[in-house]
């Protein structure tokens, strides 16, 4: 374990639940700066409600989550992203009849300065940030391979490209820390590799730390450092790939389950 | 690294100048135009008709900020209309005796009297505003339906007030006696607010027009814009990329609440009409609605042509006068079947010829 | 002591007609999701079938012969079945295409149909553009006087019709197979489909359950209020419309209950209100309710506050 200090991310027990439904019961996870770590569990297991108890959608009932040291939970949604934490969702969210730039466009939002007034009196400082906005939004969709759908409406992208769109948008809010759900559902194999490279990438060019929830394990055992598997809401095992891959309770889990890990096809 | 890249790229002052000031001064060289040329080759039963549509124009305009641009649901319109109106009709009525003794029209072009109702202008679209400001207020626990019929609510509350109001006081010597609350509750009740002089001219509408259509469009155009716009897809991927949703659902009911309030101004002050409860109730906040949605959600010139086309058809169906509301109606449930995106959908009328790639499709 | 039994009498009577009309709003909505602003036009043609039917029979003779007994009950049963019928009608043609359209573009078609109506029904061919008097189907009178309090004919009739009407509704929605099918309807349409429940039926019915309780509505209110009917587009209607469609807000809009729930509240609210405030600001108690009840409990008193999940 690392220290507690040392980690930017750091969740500390949290817990909601649902009715009588307990979806996520003291869940923990510290992640050192620069790390690329895995959240897996069976479908139902609270991974995504995790995903949204970090970024404020509901509020802990229990716990802390701390940011580079800042306290989170209880903060709105917004506040959260602002502060450095930046997420994509598993059933795509994007601003499907803005553009493809304008989806980018709107997350780099966060990170302006000039107001109300600069935009509508359109002032030199509006003219600068407006162009570096679209400066930075162009670089991003360079990166994922979608400069040439700049002016397209978002919904009218191809799967595969409408997630890296959830990543690239993610991305354009300025993140530390980078949540990821369940970013190559519905890809194929290639698809998949050129994936995870890209994941590669922007983690070592923005300096990013990264909690990836993805269902093919080929995947996550090949580029997650560490893994934490939760199951009914609970932590059941954390370690190495090599560690989880042979953990009795892990496979336990999976093998209860109606879809075993290395199920690759997982829609929405 | 945003903001140092920002002020890297700030362009010059001799660059911006022109951008930033041009489109206000055509807008008011156009309507100078429109004044100047137009209105005295049409004659006067067309004035009326383009004041009307200009009023038309900045209502929806205004209100597509907020059900269009934010995806909010106000069909309380009407109500910031009126509050402007009689707060505008307010000032330059009562603030005529004061000043000059009599409700007559005072000085020429830019002159006393239109310096005043400029100020009952402003001074109405701010009340509207802050009106704009507390009903957005319930915008924050509220969507939908709800919301929609809080506005409702809100609308109907201030008619019934606006209805419970005494008398206009036209006695001079009574109003120099009367208290300033004895004034803002002298407003004509049921009757509605008669003797407001009419200083609404074609240019006053269309400057007006002009400015809202800078702002919304430069709005469109800009970040802050795209925080509005972003609401209205997906409210919840709004908030996780930062955006506050609650700030911006506000600022715009402020926003268009301030223009419908000018648009209530001029509507006051417009010949051949009354300032009356009745007529600022739900049914035209409907009204306006239509225009919005008829034109496109979002569409800044859809909510324009809509405006126009549904001003003058009422018009233009006049022969017809027994079968006009039945074929508007119809017209209407036929609209909302053949073409439910409205007559642009999103999109700007000039955006409609260019071509979007990769159409829909489906995941594997 | 008096005025405060009488004016709660007079809440309760008023209420359950408020109740009846908030029922067909929050049915639809329950099913639909959508504000069916037309229902107030619905309602409006119920108060005035019920005249042309009397006008028809020759009980609407000012001077005439006091009208027979059954009279009332053949009106309300004429209008009632009527307005099922155009329920039936307008759900078919208007709504059904757009099931899957925006919001908004509903509200719109209702806000068209609701145009229709009542300029249609301003035709001098239908019910024109002049109000009328409505005859008096029920006798009148005082049927007895507890403390002071006068228990009219009319406002019994009211809250018995009211009572009788919910009552077959609260047993069809909770102890039927249809109702357990509109349940099913209104908690997801794909998930009802996939049961075999016949999701067009159950949405055809709904739209006639909630226009046929409006008709009956219109009706009593015509006994009610039978000095003056007002002519279909006046916007009487529309408000008297609203205010139930606040009722049924109050009350959590989708929930049967909460719509009698607050028809109920909303007429004791406007009959205290002015009873003990201002008679003239009746409309402002009714959206003032609404404004508190909503930031207070933003689902409504009976709704259930849902979360969307993300
Ligand atoms: N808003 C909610 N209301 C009720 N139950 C919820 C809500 N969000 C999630 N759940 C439940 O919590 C459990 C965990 O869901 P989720 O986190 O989406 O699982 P997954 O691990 O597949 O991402 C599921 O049983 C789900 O139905
Ligand atoms: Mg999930």
């Amino acid at each position: 374990m690392t220290q507690p200090n040392a980690a930017i991310l750091d969740v500390q027990a949290i817990s909601i639940s649902f009715g009588g439904l307990k979806a996520v019961t003291d869940f923990s996870l510290s992640l050192p700066p620069g790390a690329l770590q895995g959240l897996i569990g069976p479908n139902g297991a609270g991974k995504t409600t995790v995903f949204n108890l970090l970024t404020g959608v509901y509020t802990p009932q229990t716990g802390e989550i701390l940011l580079a040291g800042e306290r989170l939970n209880g903060q709105k949604p917004n506040r959260i992203a602002a502060s450095g934490l930046a997420r994509t969702f598993q059933n795509i969210r994007l601003f499907g009849d803005l553009t493809v730039l304008d989806n980018v466009r709107v997350a780099c939002h966060v990170r302006a300065e000039t107001g109300f007034a600069a935009a509508i009196l359109r002032t030199r400082a509006h003219y600068g940030e407006e162009a570096a906005i679209r400066e930075r939004a162009h670089r991003l969709l360079e990166i994922f391979g979608l400069s040439h759908r700049a002016t397209d409406l978002a919904r009218n992208l191809p799967y595969g490209d409408q997630r890296r769109l959830e990543i690239a948008r993610a991305l354009a809010t300025g993140p530390k820390v980078l949540l990821l759900d369940e970013p190559a559902a519905g890809m194929n194999p290639q698809e998949k590799m050129a994936l995870a490279d890209l994941i590669a990438f922007v983690r070592r060019e923005f300096g990013l730390t990264i909690l990836l929830i993805e269902h093919d394990m080929g995947l996550v055992m090949r580029i997650c450092e560490r893994i934490t598997v939760i199951d009914h809401g609970v932590t059941i095992a954390r370690g190495t790939p090599a560690e989880i891959q042979a953990d009795p309770a892990v496979i336990e889990a999976y093998l209860g389950a109606p879809d075993p890990p290395d199920a690759s096809a997982e829609g929405p | 690294m945003l903001s140092a890249r920002a002020s890297a790229l700030r362009p010059g002052l001799a660059w911006v100048l022109p951008r930033a000031v041009g489109p206000l001064v055509a807008g008011v060289v156009v309507a100078f135009l429109l004044q100047l040329v137009v209105v005295p080759i049409l004659g006067p039963f067309y004035e009326k008709l383009m004041m009307d549509i200009g009023i038309n124009c900045l209502l929806a305009v205004s209100l597509n900020l907020v059900n269009g641009f934010t995806g909010q649901f106000s069909i309380g319109h009407a109500g910031f209309m009126a509050v402007g109106g009689y707060v505008a009709g307010a000032v330059t009525y009562y603030g005529s005796f004061v000043l000059w003794g009599s409700a007559a029209v005072h000085g020429g072009f830019l002159g006393g009297g239109d310096l005043l109702f400029l100020l009952g202008c402003v001074v109405g679209g701010l009340f509207a505003a802050g009106a704009g400001y507390l009903v957005g207020l319930p915008s924050l626990r509220l969507r939908g339906d709800y919301l929609a019929i809080v506005t409702l609510g809100f609308g109907e509350i201030l008619r019934v007030l606006l209805q419970q109001t005494g008398d206009v006081i036209f006695v001079p010597a009574q109003i120099e006696q009367a208290s300033a609350f004895t004034l803002a509750t002298s407003l004509g009740g049921a009757l509605g607010f008669s003797g407001i002089p009419f200083y609404t001219t074609v240019f006053w509408v269309y400057v007006m027009l002009g400015l809202l259509l800078v702002v919304a469009y430069r709005l469109k155009e800009s970040s802050e814009g795209r925080a509005f716009l972003s609401i209205r897809e997906n409210e919840i991927a709004a908030e996780a990329m930062g955006i506050d949703t609650t700030k911006y659902k506000v600022r715009a009911f402020v926003l268009a609440a301030f223009f419908a309030g000018i648009a209530g101004a001029l509507f006051a002050h417009e010949t051949g009409t009354t300032l009356n409860p009745r007529e600022l109730g739900f049914q035209k906040s409907f009204d306006i609605v239509i225009m919005v949605v008829l034109g496109g959600m979002g569409s800044i010139s859809g909510a324009l042509l809509a405006a126009g086309l549904l001003t003058i058809l009422p018009e233009l169906l006049r022969e017809f006068s027994d079968w006009r509301l039945v074929v508007y109606a119809v017209t209407l449930i036929v609209m909302m079947r053949v073409r439910p995106q409205g007559l642009f959908g999103i999109r700007e009328i000039w955006e409609l010829g260019r071509p979007r790639r990769g159409a829909q499709e489906k995941r594997p | 002591m008096t005025k405060l039994l009488q004016t709660l009498f007079d809440g309760v009577a008023v209420g359950s007609l408020y109740a009846l009309i908030a029922l067909g709003y929050t049915m639809v909505y329950g099913i639909l999701q959508f504000s069916n602003f037309a229902h107030s036009d619905i309602f409006m043609t119920g108060a005035w079938i019920a005249y042309v039917v009397s006008a028809a029979a020759g009980w609407a003779v000012i001077g005439g012969d006091t009208p027979p007994l059954y009279s009332g009950l053949v009106a309300l049963l004429a209008s009632m079945a009527f307005c099922g019928l155009l329920g039936f009608g307008i759900e078919r043609l208007a709504y059904r295409p757009l099931r899957k359209a925006p919001r908004l573009n509903v509200l719109i078609t209702a806000i068209g149909i609701s145009l229709f109506l009542e300029n249609i029904g301003q035709r001098k061919e239908l019910f024109g553009t002049q109000p009328q008097k409505m005859p008096q189907l029920l006798p009148d009178t005082t049927l007895f006087t507890v403390a002071d309090v006068n228990f009219r004919i009319v406002d019994l009739t009211v809250i018995a019709v009211a009572l009788v009407l919910m009552g077959v509704l609260q047993w069809l929605v909770f102890r039927t197979r249809l109702g357990r099918a509109m349940r099913a309807v209104s908690y997801n349409i794909p998930v009802a489909s996939l049961m075999g429940i016949n999701v067009d039926r159950v949405i055809s019915i709904t739209f006639v359950i909630g226009s046929t309780l409006a008709a009956a509505a219109g009706f009593l209110y015509v006994m009610k209020y039978p000095g003056a009917l007002k002519q279909p587009a006046d916007s009487t209607w529309i408000l008297l419309g609203l205010k139930c469609f606040v009722a049924a807000v109050i009350g959590g809009i989708g929930n049967v209950r909460g719509a009698m729930l607050g028809g109920v509240l909303i007429g004791l609210m406007e009959m205290f209100g002015a009873a003990y405030l201002s008679p003239h600001m009746r409309d402002i108690y009714v959206f003032s309710l609404l404004i508190i009840v909503l930031l207070v409990r933003p689902a409504g008193l009976l709704g259930k506050a849902t979360v969307e999940k993300v």
